[in-house]
């Protein structure tokens, strides 16, 4: 194994990739999503969290009171987030349907001590932006009500539980699960993934476009052109993953461990690339490797993440800061199974390779 | 008659053909592979998911708390004495002690303490629904009544909310009150049954059911009456799995569709297929009927899985029929595998986008209805909806998917199939070879009414991308991306002619193309717009986007002048007078629409 001979093939690669563009479309398609990202991030926080649309609620939202007088009528009208009616139901759903009120609330004369339950009927407008911030500041005041209720029926309850005192919490905090749990390891680990189906291409593409004689009949032998191939493509792993770290950061998303975050996705990668040079090796036909290797990928997947402390879980954790010297195991294991990986390619390359010479 | 024996035919070859490619032990491998993923799938539902563990440290003083904590793996619990726990308190996120959270000033911990008020939430009703009198426990429900209002999309888009202010006296409706029947009192189930209930909506507290929630008929089970802790917005993540249920399988099988076009073309390997007295029509819809009845197929199964209603069905078949129609082009456009990868990842994702995006808000807003998925979401939920809404969320998926099939039909032959070129290179050949030498005029029109489905889904798009922006950013940008995508449509045929065949564009011709382009243009855009969508295009968006349907000869004459733009840059300057011409024009229809429209200048 030469080393010029395989940065000769691994440049050649890069030559494709540029010629062709599709690099340009690789980064494309990292800003449409992180584009799409930040949509999710402005637009599910006001979505979903209405004392970020604050500003728009200042007014109070008009809801109409129909039925017998209690103790949620006191709540509703020492609310500054509502102003209240009292009105006769039907008046009041209809004038609702005119988008006059923002609901309607039905108390019926159940007594609070009663031994039934007391039923509310809550009128709202279907499909409305509007509704669902409502609910949602309706919620906390039903759920006082809900509190008053329960201290009156307090003797009848009997179970005893473990006091927590939560103070109330403030705005923000929302999407940072989302953001660190979920967007981050799915956006950091795409280009590995991305590049093990590119390994399966230049692979299967040298045997389909029946290129691969011409290739061999260079001093180049047959492993140095696959380990050429997979380390064009290892390369753009960290590129990749780097720019997109750089992205979220530019967007206001702190990232801790930036460094080993991306020796943790270097290193994975690896293994996502051999699997893909096995397959491809194997097939030598891009339609069923690319289907075996994306089934296998689904199943490494679901079965990296139902392992405690798989590596995606602590990128989670390193970018969070919550690690404590276990990345360094994890790290290890991960090292060995490429190296395994590694050597079983290189033999089934090299034995190939001589198939290839005596045919 | 011979067409339909032709198509079967065709049909009959693929599938041979993808059998004897399957031969080299993939079968077997993908048959492993799949009791291999029932299995992991299995595993993975007992253990759970470890994505997100140990995110958080907390350290408590009481065992018990400890416990309690311990059971949701994403906090990593440290048990230490109080005043161990004070001295230490920045190494954490959350303290507890005596029973009282202290939070750090940072989101994480802000987060850590909004997941541990759901966890306790959670605890706390678990010990209620095992009191004897549920009643107490629980003494408040709601009954929910959706109520429909005939304005919907226009007052709240338009930045209005319900009532300008609020005013001393009770609102008076206008119109005639209907009678309201009062609401009976009373729950009409028993104590047992609402228990077994309650237990089972609180056991759905892991991460995989919670978004499988959706699939199973369970979120009605409750009936309409809930406890106000249950009384809250539908979680905004639920439709992902929905995607990666319905769509994933589609995406795939598309991908052996594109690939299969794809060997047609590797070393002319469909030279003999196109030698055939088949029309390329035929060859092309025999090939696409094997995987289009297989996609069919797979989604039937899904839905008989999910024992969800055949309805699903319906909205998903255009989707099929656009993945088909996407998953041609590209196959019959990529110079190499890579190419064809990058293409379907870039297609996939951009499709997953717009199908994915809407239906978040399937119960919140119309706008949701944009994503035939929307259409899935409410069939499961048991909403109904009507062939309005059929219409309105999947005409664009029918007319593009339509028209690429029709380019790609008429480019099924030698030498575009062989040739290999840059890819803009590539998809200006595929227009030239659907504007007609002869009639040039008449097909320029014809270009520009069916770019309108193609512009109006990517206008969507950016509705989509920029509606949640805080409203002056939003409008904004809606402008300047609507206006480029616009001009860049339109402006598309001219610039194929031009670059076919430079000396054709004199001042006469130019000036008549031009014409022709924008009166297709005005006429596709008002066609779309009557048949589909009128709720969206009567919002401040709507009126950017598509321009107000009042007078047709002052957007005739925008649409004439923007084009005319271009054109005479293209004439002037060649080839390279095409992007400053674009933004020139662009700016122009940004002027238009904020004086005409918003009547912001002047």
């Amino acid at each position: 194994m030469k080393s010029k001979h395989l940065s000769i093939i691994a440049k050649k690669e890069f030559r494709g990739l540029f010629n062709e563009r599709t690099i340009l479309l690789a980064v494309l398609l990292q800003l449409f999503i992180a584009m799409f990202s930040s949509f999710l991030m402005v637009g599910l926080t006001s979505m979903y969290d209405p004392s970020s649309l604050s500003k728009y609620s200042r007014s109070g939202y008009n809801i109409a009171y129909a039925g017998n007088e209690s103790q949620l009528l006191t709540h509703l009208r020492a609310s500054p987030d509502f102003r209240v009616y009292q009105m006769d139901l039907s008046t009041a759903v209809t004038a609702l349907e005119e988008r006059k009120l923002a609901a309607v609330v039905y108390v019926p004369d159940t007594l609070p001590d009663a031994e039934e339950p007391v039923k509310i009927t809550l009128y709202t407008l279907q499909n409305d932006l509007q509704t669902a911030i409502v609910e949602v500041k309706l919620r906390d005041i039903f759920l006082k009500y809900e509190q008053d209720l329960r201290e009156i029926r307090a003797d009848r309850l009997k179970e005893e539980f473990v006091q927590v005192q939560i103070p109330k919490t403030g705005s923000g905090g929302d999407f940072y699960e989302f953001v660190y749990g979920l967007l981050i390891p799915l956006l950091v680990f795409m280009p590995a993934i991305i590049s093990a189906a590119l390994v399966i291409d230049l692979i299967t593409e040298e045997y389909q476009h029946e290129t691969l004689e011409t290739l061999v009949s260079t001093p180049v032998t047959f492993a140095e052109i696959v380990w050429g191939k997979v380390i064009a493509c290892e390369v753009l792993v960290p590129i990749q993953a780097g720019a997109w770290l750089v992205l979220l950061m530019i967007n206001g998303i702190a990232i801790r461990n930036a460094g080993l975050i991306l020796l943790l996705v270097t290193v994975t990668s690896l293994i996502l690339i051999l699997l893909g040079t096995l397959t491809a090796l194997h097939y030598r036909e891009r339609t069923a490797a690319q289907f075996i290797f994306s089934t296998a990928l689904v199943v490494v997947i679901l079965l990296a993440l139902a392992l405690p402390s798989n590596p995606l879980n602590l990128l989670t954790r390193l970018a969070v800061g919550a690690v404590a010297g276990e990345q360094w195991i994890v790290l290890g294991i991960t090292l060995v199974i490429v190296i395994v990986l590694g050597y079983l390619t290189h033999l089934y390359a090299v034995k190939i390779g001589k198939k290839h010479l005596t045919d | 008659m011979s067409t339909l024996t032709d198509i079967a035919t065709v049909a009959r070859w693929e599938v041979k053909k993808s059998f004897s490619m399957m031969s080299r032990d993939v079968l077997p491998v993908s048959i492993l592979l799949f009791v291999l993923l029932v299995l992991v799938t299995g595993f993975s539902a007992q253990t759970g998911l470890h994505l997100q563990d140990g995110m958080y440290d907390v350290g408590v003083d009481d065992p018990q708390v400890a416990e309690l904590l311990a059971s949701d793996a994403r906090f990593s619990v440290y048990q230490l004495d109080a005043p161990l726990l004070n001295a230490n308190r920045n190494s954490f996120d959350i303290i507890i002690i005596r029973g009282t959270v202290y939070s750090s000033a940072t989101d994480k911990a802000a987060a850590a303490q909004k997941t541990l008020e759901r966890d306790y939430a959670k605890y706390v009703n678990s010990v209620y629904n095992s009191e004897n009198d549920l009643f107490a426990a629980y003494p408040l429900w709601i009954d929910t009544q959706s109520v429909k209002s005939e304005l919907t999309f226009l007052s709240t888009q338009s930045g209005q909310y319900v009532s300008a202010a609020p005013r001393r006296i009770a609102p008076v409706p206008e119109g005639e009150i209907k009678n309201i029947p009062t609401p009976s009192p009373t729950l009409a189930i028993s104590q047992e049954e609402l228990r077994q209930k309650l237990v089972q909506s609180n056991a759905k507290n892991s991460q995989i059911s919670r978004y499988t929630e959706v699939l199973s008929t369970g979120g009605s089970s409750m009936g309409d009456f809930k406890t106000p802790s249950q009384l809250s917005p539908p979680l905004p993540f639920d439709s992902i799995i929905l995607v990666f249920v319905f769509i994933f399988p589609l995406y795939f099988t598309s991908q052996f569709f594109m690939m299969s076009i794809m060997n047609e073309r590797i070393e002319r390997k469909g030279e003999i297929l196109l030698s055939t007295p088949l029309r390329p029509s035929s060859i092309i819809f025999g090939k696409a009927l094997p995987y289009f009845v297989g996609m069919v197929a797979i989604c039937a199964a899904l839905t008989v899985y999910i024992r969800a209603s055949p309805v699903i069905i319906l909205p998903l078949v255009p989707v099929i029929f656009f993945f088909l129609a996407n998953a041609l082009l590209i196959g019959m456009v990529s110079r190499s595998f890579k190419e064809l990868s990058f293409l379907s990842i870039f297609f996939s994702t951009v499709a997953t986008c717009y199908l994915f995006f809407p239906s978040i808000f399937a119960n919140v807003h119309v706008i949701s209805l944009i994503s035939p998925l929307t259409l899935i979401v409410l069939t499961i939920q048991g909403s109904a909806w009507t062939i309005t809404d059929y219409l309105y969320s999947t005409s664009l998926f029918w007319l593009t998917g339509a028209v690429l099939f029709y380019i790609a039909i008429r480019n099924f032959k030698d030498e575009r199939l062989f040739s290999e070129k840059r890819l803009v290179s590539r998809i200006r050949e595929f227009l030239s070879e659907i504007l007609s030498q002869k009639y040039p005029f008449i097909s320029l029109f014809l270009l520009s009414v069916f770019s309108i489905p193609f512009v109006f889904m990517v206008q969507m798009m950016c509705l989509v991308l920029f509606f949640n922006l805080p409203m002056p950013y939003s409008l904004v940008f809606l402008l300047l991306f609507s206006a480029l995508i616009e001009e860049l449509a339109k402006s598309a045929g001219i610039y194929t002619i031009y670059a076919r065949d430079p000396p054709f564009l004199t001042w006469k011709n130019l000036l008549l193309a031009c014409a022709a382009t924008a009166i297709g243009f005005l006429v596709g855009e008002k066609l779309l717009l009557f048949a589909t969508l009128a709720q969206i295009s009567d919002s401040v968006f709507g009126s950017i986007l598509f321009l107000s349907l009042g007078s047709l000869w002052l957007p005739l004459l925008l649409h004439f002048g923007c084009v005319l733009i271009v054109a005479c840059c293209l004439k002037i300057w060649g080839r390279k007078g095409f992007f400053p011409g674009i933004g020139i024009a662009m700016v122009v229809h940004c002027l238009y629409n904020l004086y005409f429209i918003l009547g912001w200048i002047g």
